[in-house]
């Protein structure tokens, strides 16, 4: 509890919950979204690749996907880091958002083995194995349930 | 001489108005024309007509609903009237949404495998032709708020039936919208799911265009575009609602008017990407900077849509 009282009295935090400016929490929420459309919306693009839609297309041309997902990433971690900061006390105890820390850590999780499967496939390779299609599904449904637990944070913590 | 910035929302509705009525006509006709002369691209032309409509259908109902609450507060106009308006538009543009979504499949379809399934083509000239009706009946109706010369028996029981809004299907969905805990919450959820979904599948397609993915040929990555529709379509569905719910919310907010600015502009973008001929089957086609200023001006758009739409509560002061 001393650590997020700490973490809302940071300067920056400060900043951020109080400045009137569209610059400060506004604008966080919104690269907030766009780093979670660019994040979720390449992640399922490999996902709906890996359960069969185009399957014309070799998997390694989507490695692209990996670097678009650290974009995303990186982006929804900094935003993220400040929008926990100014609420540290209120979001730090409320179940809802840890519900959608974990989600969103079991999101990234299933990226790992889908990424070291994608880069370590034959150039011309097309067949998917069933792990695989196995962790489009979760990535899927995690992902899903994280967006869905960050939406509903705006109605259920006060 | 009125300028252009003493424009409101009541003039971008009377203007904007007959592209349902007018534009179906024109649609159908071109339909017509191209099944007597067996004119494939004069057919391809009718169906992105008809796909048009649908994208410019939206910013009559918007521009329709601005209208509504500039007039309100004028005694000598009737509500009843407007709301009867209201329904039977809201009936007119569903229809005229879903006959755009059956020529978009057509359309599709056709760049991807050379010809539309069976019976798409002429189910979509159905619904536009029912689309047409319902929307002539709101045309009528509409007609009836100002003109009481032409005034049909519809409107006739106004004063009587003036407080009953419950009859309304358009007052009792912003009812629901407003009242229930889950509903505005839930379609939110929708929404942004919806949006992730949209815009995974439109980087990718984009990105085949500025060059990643360059091995892969264009008909390869096109394939995608059906699941850039459906996030779309859930997302047109969910933003009504919340628009229908809460019209006030919008009508008077600056990022709105951009949002839907971009989001006609997107929707220009997407026509292009669905009827896009280039590197079909070729490996390595390398587009050309007019390709990629496209892409890039897709990708912007689409940012820009997000970027008004998460920042409405923020910029401006309607909500």
């Amino acid at each position: 509890m001393g650590f997020l009282v700490w973490l809302e009295s940071l300067p920056l935090a400060v900043w951020v919950v109080e400045s009137p400016s569209v610059w400060a929490q506004p604008t966080i929420l919104t690269l907030h979204t766009m780093g979670m459309a660019v994040l979720v919306g390449a992640s399922w693009v490999l996902d709906l690749r890996l359960l069969g839609i185009s399957r014309n297309v070799p998997l390694s041309a989507f490695r692209w996907v990996f670097r678009a997902v650290a974009v995303g990433l990186i982006v929804n971690l900094i935003t993220g880091v400040l929008l926990f900061a100014c609420r540290a006390t209120t979001w730090g105890t409320a179940i809802p958002f840890l519900i959608k820390m974990c989600l969103v850590i079991a999101s990234a999780a299933t990226l790992l083995p889908i990424r070291s499967y994608v880069l370590r496939s034959g150039p011309e390779q097309r067949e998917v194995s069933g792990n695989a299609r196995f962790l489009a599904i979760a990535s899927i449904l995690t992902w899903s349930g994280a967006i869905t637990a960050g939406r509903l944070l705006a109605y259920t913590v006060q | 001489m009125p300028s252009i910035t003493s424009l409101n929302l009541a003039h971008l509705h009377l203007i904007l108005n007959h592209v349902p009525t007018v534009g179906s006509v024109v649609a159908l006709g071109l339909l017509l024309v191209a099944f007597v002369r067996r004119d494939e691209p004069l057919k391809y032309a009718g169906l992105e007509a008809l796909f048009a409509i649908a994208v410019l259908t939206l910013l009559v109902y918007m521009t329709g609903i601005g209208a509504h609450q500039l007039l309100r507060n004028q005694p000598e106009l009737s509500e009843n009237a407007i709301n009867v308006h209201h329904d039977a538009a809201l009936a007119g543009f569903v229809v005229t949404e879903f006959a755009g979504f059956v020529a978009w499949i057509a359309l599709w379809q056709s760049r991807r495998r050379g010809r539309a399934a069976r019976g798409l083509v002429p189910a979509a000239a159905l619904l536009s032709v029912l689309a047409l009706a319902l929307m002539g009946r709101a045309a009528t109706l509409g007609g009836d708020i100002r003109h009481p010369e032409i005034r049909t028996d519809v409107a006739a029981g106004d004063a009587a039936a003036a407080d009953d809004s419950e009859r309304f299907v358009t007052r009792r969905i912003s009812a629901y919208m407003v009242n229930s805990t889950w509903a505005w919450p839930a379609a939110e959820t929708v929404h942004f799911l919806g949006l992730s979904l949209s815009f995974g599948v439109l980087l990718a397609v984009n990105l085949r265009i500025l060059g990643v993915m360059r091995q892969v040929p264009f008909a390869d990555v096109h394939r995608l575009l059906p699941w850039g529709m459906l996030g779309f379509g859930a997302n047109l569905i969910t933003g009504m609602l919340f628009f229908i719910g809460q019209p006030k919310q919008y009508i008077d907010s600056a990022p709105f008017y951009w949002k839907v600015v971009f989001l006609m502009i997107a929707g220009a973008n997407f026509l292009y990407l669905t009827v896009f001929k280039k590197g079909a089957a070729v490996d390595r086609w390398d587009s050309n900077m007019a390709d990629k200023a496209m892409a890039v001006s897709s990708l912007l758009a689409w940012l820009i849509v997000l970027y008004a739409g998460r920042m409405l509560p923020f910029i401006g002061h309607a909500f």
